[in-house]
């Protein structure tokens, strides 16, 4: 019955073969190896489940990964959202190179990127030695995670934001000065809001994809439990100990607090959109 | 409020956008810059609002330099093509931005700001729609609401860009009829960019005819299309015929020879006659006066037009209401009631010759026109 209920009339071809070599797909990629690890972890009953997760320790790295995540994709929204603004706008010399440039964070392995900014921002790196002297510490404390982060997250926020900066009308920033705005004023209120949907998107990527980052980060974090020790490092190590009870429950926790956030973002990003009239 | 235009040039590169431009607005005058793509006329609207800068030349709003003024601090209306409404914002924000973004000092209270929104929006028959977002409204109504915004700040100047070269044909009128209204409710010193002739000719005080970066003609809609001072002009306004000549001792020749179509005083030589097709009149054919072939006759709503071959050259021809309707392929004589000469070769400025209509059609005495004459009429 359901079958029929689907089955609507419509232009467009291949909705039941599109829809159902979807459902399959996600579910080979997506949900299955999902379901196994909350399965894993519900081995452990709800005791022993809260006692594997409810240590200091693990609350700790939560909170390690959660911030610096967060920061990082607050910071790449805001400068992405600039470098973005510069690519679309203005015309300069090296343009194509800069552009080339936002992508490398994406193809270069983490782990060279975590080595590579290490070797920078230790006390005796270019940058780390200047620095360091003015008490700021990068490396090996939770700043040199979101630093970390920022780099690996950098293309999200400037790919989704550049194509609808791109459709922005010049003829709407032009209304708003003829109607009397100053600078600040066009952009809060007729550039931002138009691109506000596409700039919590590339948040909304750049926060995610740094709460699973670990390549670039394990170099860089110093790792000191309760200082600088993110979720996925520790999520290893209890394999490492062949905790594997412990590893998952940790997984799964770290996949609800997630989806939980993504959908919540998600569910924000759908209201903004509805509020501007798509 | 008037405006003065003074010597304004403007380049894009290698591309002169506009030459030397001169132009003084009346005060609460409606003028149309009226050209083809490419003439410049937005461009000079663009400056005038401060959008674009000009190489050379000044604006006066009222006798006061303006150019050096930044776009916000003219106080001109500016209403755009694409209307260029703020899609994330509801109809009243829209038209409440303007007194939203005042400095603290100037800006009305809120109760005042909705008040005068209000009354704008009733203005453009749309109060009703306050609440709705841009993306929900038909064009028509986009525009409206894009004039309500851009007089929201009580301008001193209103400018229009193609305000409704984005509509279809029936909500152009309308609106065009409206806008002539609203124009003469409010006196505001306006001034609009248009490619459609009928559209200045009906709407505007005064047309300025541009091309290629000058002003071709200025003057009032009945001026401009009764006595055009160049070819442009008289090409641009209306159909007309355009028919290469020469003149002889006072007659009008075609290039083929043949009859002379008409007279001509003080030129001789080559010379482009203009013709308006329902200038030109069939007659019962005429052997000694030599004979034209009707092409094609093909009726569009109340109008017939023919198109009639003279002696190598194509005439098109409208058909009086009511009168016979020549069959294709028939022989008939053609009889030019008025025209204008332009010669080949004169300096700028120089004006046209007329051209000077031989009384009956033919430059012997009146003929007997036989049995078609009263269904020629």
């Amino acid at each position: 019955m359901t079958g029929l209920v689907l089955k609507r009339p419509s232009i467009l071809p291949g909705f039941g073969l599109t829809l159902g070599i979807t459902i399959a797909y996600l579910s080979l990629v997506v949900l299955i190896p999902l379901a196994a690890l909350a399965a894993n972890a519900a081995g452990l009953g709800w005791s022993g489940f809260w006692n594997a997760v409810l240590t200091p320790r693990v609350l700790a790295a939560f909170r390690v990964t959660f911030g610096t995540s967060l920061a990082a994709g607050l910071i790449n929204a805001v400068f992405g959202l600039l470098v973005a603004w510069v690519l679309v706008r203005y015309e300069f010399p090296g343009h194509r190179i800069v552009d080339a440039l936002v992508d490398l964070p994406f193809a270069l392995p983490t782990a060279v990127a975590g080595i590579a900014l290490t070797a920078l921002y230790a006390g005796n790196g270019w940058i780390g030695g200047l620095l360091e002297p003015m008490g700021l510490k990068v490396a090996f404390t939770p700043l040199g995670i979101v630093v970390a982060l920022t780099f690996v997250g950098l293309p999200f926020v400037v790919r989704t934001v550049q194509p609808v900066l791109q459709d922005l009308e010049a003829e709407q920033e032009e209304a708003a000065a003829v109607l009397g705005a100053g600078r600040l004023q066009t952009f809060l209120r007729v550039i931002l809001p138009a691109i506000l949907p596409a700039l919590l998107t590339g948040f909304t990527l750049a926060f995610a994809r740094a709460l699973g980052e670990y390549g670039s980060v394990i170099f860089i974090a110093g790792n000191l439990p309760m200082v600088s020790e993110i979720v996925p490092l520790l999520i290893i190590i209890k394999l490492e100990q062949f905790d594997y009870a412990g590893a998952t429950a940790i997984g799964t926790l770290m996949l609800m607090a997630s989806f939980a956030l993504l959908l919540a973002i998600n569910l924000l990003q759908r209201w903004t959109r509805a509020r501007h009239g798509g | 409020m008037t405006i003065d235009i003074q010597g304004i040039s403007k380049r894009f590169g290698t591309y002169a956008a506009l030459q030397d431009i001169n132009l003084r607005v009346g005060a609460g005058e409606l003028v149309a810059l009226l050209g083809p793509s490419g003439s410049g006329k937005t461009t000079l609207l663009r400056i005038i609002a401060g959008l674009e800068t000009a190489d050379s030349g000044t604006v006066l709003f009222e006798g006061e330099e303006t150019l050096n003024r930044h776009p916000r601090d003219r106080r001109v209306g500016f209403v755009f093509q694409h209307y260029a409404l703020f899609r994330h914002m509801t109809v009243f924000n829209n038209v409440a931005f303007g007194l939203q973004v005042r400095p603290r000092g100037q800006r009305p209270p809120k109760a005042e700001i909705a008040e005068r929104v209000h009354r704008l929006l009733k203005l453009v028959q749309l109060d009703w729609l306050a609440d709705r977002y841009p993306n929900q409204l038909s064009g028509g109504q986009r525009q409206r609401v894009a004039l309500a915004r851009a007089l929201a700040i009580e301008p001193r100047v209103l400018l229009l860009d193609e305000p409704f070269g984005a509509l279809d044909a029936k909500v152009r009128k309308e609106l065009r009829r409206w806008l002539r209204h609203l124009h003469e409710e409010m006196g505001i010193t306006s001034v609009f960019v248009t490619h459609d002739q009928e559209e200045a000719l009906e709407l505007a005080d005064r047309v300025v005819v541009m091309s290629q970066g000058r002003i071709e003609q200025v003057g009032t809609p009945g001026t401009v299309y009764r006595t055009p001072s160049t070819g442009f002009v008289y090409e641009f306004l209306g159909d007309v015929n355009r028919v290469e000549c020469r003149v002889e001792s006072g007659q009008v020749l075609l290039e083929a020879g043949g009859t002379p179509l008409g007279g001509a005083a003080d030129h001789a030589g080559p010379a482009i006659l203009y013709v308006r097709p329902h200038d030109i009149e069939l007659l019962p054919p005429d052997e000694r006066l030599g004979a034209a072939t009707v092409r094609l006759v093909h009726e569009v709503g109340p109008v017939t037009r023919a198109e009639v071959e003279y002696a190598g050259t194509l005439f098109e021809v409208v058909l009086p209401e009511g009168g016979r309707v020549p069959a294709q392929g028939e022989l008939v004589r053609l009889s030019i009631r008025r025209g204008m000469l332009f010669p080949r070769e004169r300096d700028p400025g120089e004006p046209p010759r007329p051209f000077l209509p031989f009384r009956s059609g033919g430059p012997t005495p009146a003929v007997n026109l036989g049995p078609h004459t009263a269904g020629m009429g």
